[in-house]
């Protein structure tokens, strides 16, 4: 693993929050819009070293809390635990490549679940939301479908590779 | 570096990285809105509002192409629905200019302001809150323009929320449906005062005391509270519903704005804290808070705060 390697991973992680809240303020299928900047942190993670990639994760959920209005440090957290749990699992999940998009649904389900539970202690009234089960559940299947486009693609942006019974080498 | 046995060097990174979270929430938290991390805020967002905008506006022509792509298996019968409508609005109109001259005859009296008096700024939504759970909008005005936290936030359907931080350009808007949000709303058609709580997604829910009138499926709820100026409208009752005896009126209402499709804004030149006079015109119902010196107001020339508000205090006996 090089720098380059992670300013590249910085940089598309940059990019993915600010779709996440530009293009997908219009692009909502059934009003909700998928969580993009998990995804794309498990896609990084899956190949960086475990410090690394957790480094990342929380970088991005800090800056995630520095563009909302909840408390800072929030997302930062939850950010932080999707990384732990990309890395802890990814040994796993290159064994058997078909457990991936159930990884993604179960960690995108996980990372909101606990952002709604530390929001509702932290006085956001998170889990008050009418509609909160439809936006654990919706975001998570559409990560679940988005991670066949986008996981090759942050293994293409830093010349990961994958050799069938081997893995993730930079 | 120390680590107790059994736990790698990565458990312990996440462990370090937590308790830095933990910190980070407990200081912003206690900061309330303030210290570094509103400056971080400001500066992040800075820097940032500008490549959002460019990136919402590039995307633009892309996401108006999905949307008339899911658009178009309702337009046929949004057609003939709107037809109905058109009906009884025409009929609706009628009767409305009536009352419409009464209330102007009403309003020259009691010298008060109506929110099409205050002066507004025009807003572009940039972008969205980062999570589903956030009912935020990031709207294309900051402190520059003149906006200021609390200032009431409207589209042509009725209010969108309110504005909860601002940046030099910039602002955050709190949607009414947040579950943080209530608002004092009156019932439109018996003029019956209560509360309107956000549920975040689905109808909200309307809540009023001490009332002898039902409301009716289609009931206007306009804005009856200091935080916003009263009459803007904010929802439609869904349900009829009746109170029953000890205890309070309680069904559902949609809010008025096209909160899923905000696209301009326009911010309301308002704060709660503008002096005001309280009348009490002995209903029982909230009184009316009225300016001490109206003057003469029109968009875009007055300086002062406008000061026209109702105050959420209700009297110990309600009845007339």
């Amino acid at each position: 693993m090089r720098t380059r390697h992670v300013l590249i991973a910085a940089a598309v992680l940059l990019v993915a929050v600010i779709l996440q809240t530009s293009l997908f303020a219009r692009i909502r299928p059934f009003d909700v819009a998928p969580a993009l900047t998990a995804l794309v942190l498990v896609g990084y993670a899956r190949h960086f070293p475990p410090e690394t990639a957790m480094l990342l994760g929380f970088g991005a959920g800090l800056l995630q809390d520095l563009l909302a209005v909840s408390p800072l440090g929030l997302w930062a957290l939850v950010m932080t635990a999707v990384a732990y749990a990309t890395v802890r699992f990814r040994g796993r999940i290159e064994e058997d490549f078909k457990l991936m998009t159930p990884f993604v649904f179960a960690v995108t389900f996980g990372g909101l679940f606990l952002f709604a539970v530390l929001g509702t202690i932290f006085g956001e009234k998170t889990l008050a939301d009418g509609g909160a089960v439809k936006k654990l559940l919706m975001p998570a299947i559409y990560n679940a479908v988005l991670s066949l486009a986008v996981l090759p693609f942050t293994a293409w942006t830093i010349g990961a590779s994958r050799r069938p019974g081997t893995e993730f080498r930079l | 570096m120390w680590r107790p046995g059994g736990i790698d060097r990565s458990t312990s990174l996440l462990i370090g990285l937590i308790v830095l979270s933990l910190t980070l929430l407990t200081v912003d938290l206690r900061a309330s809105g303030a210290g570094v991390g509103a400056t971080l805020r400001e500066g992040v967002q800075g820097v940032l509002s500008p490549v959002q905008r460019a990136v919402s506006t590039a995307t633009k022509p892309f996401a108006g192409f999905v949307e008339s792509l899911s658009d178009l298996f309702s337009v046929n019968a949004d057609n003939n629905r709107l037809r109905e409508r058109v009906l009884e609005l025409e009929q609706e109109v009628d009767r409305l200019r009536s009352l419409e001259n009464r209330v102007r005859e009403f309003e020259v009296l009691l010298g008060v302001v109506t929110p099409a008096g205050l002066d507004t700024i025009t807003a572009e939504v940039l972008a969205v809150g980062i999570s589903e759970f956030d009912h935020i909008r990031v709207i294309s005005k900051g402190r520059n323009d003149g906006i200021g936290v609390g200032m009431p936030v409207i589209d042509e359907g009725g209010l969108v929320g309110r504005v909860v931080s601002v940046t030099a350009t910039t602002a955050h808007v709190r949607l009414v449906v947040d579950p943080i949000e209530t608002v004092a709303v009156r019932v439109e058609r018996t003029g019956e005062t209560g509360w309107l709580s956000g549920r975040g997604s689905g109808p909200m829910i309307l809540e009023l005391l001490n009332t002898d009138a039902a409301v009716l499926a289609g009931d206007i709820l306009v804005t009856a509270d200091g935080k916003y100026p009263s009459g803007i409208p904010v929802a439609t009752v869904v349900r009829a519903a009746r109170s029953e005896v000890g205890f309070s009126l309680r069904t559902e209402a949609t809010p008025s704005a096209a909160l899923s499709r905000i696209d301009l804004v326009y911010v309301l030149v308002y704060t709660q804290d503008s002096p005001g006079i309280t009348v009490d015109d002995g209903s029982g119902r909230i009184p009316v808070v009225v300016p001490e010196d109206p003057g003469d107001r029109t968009s875009g020339e007055s300086e002062e705060e406008p000061v026209t508000t109702t105050t959420t205090s209700v009297p110990d006996d309600p009845t007339p």
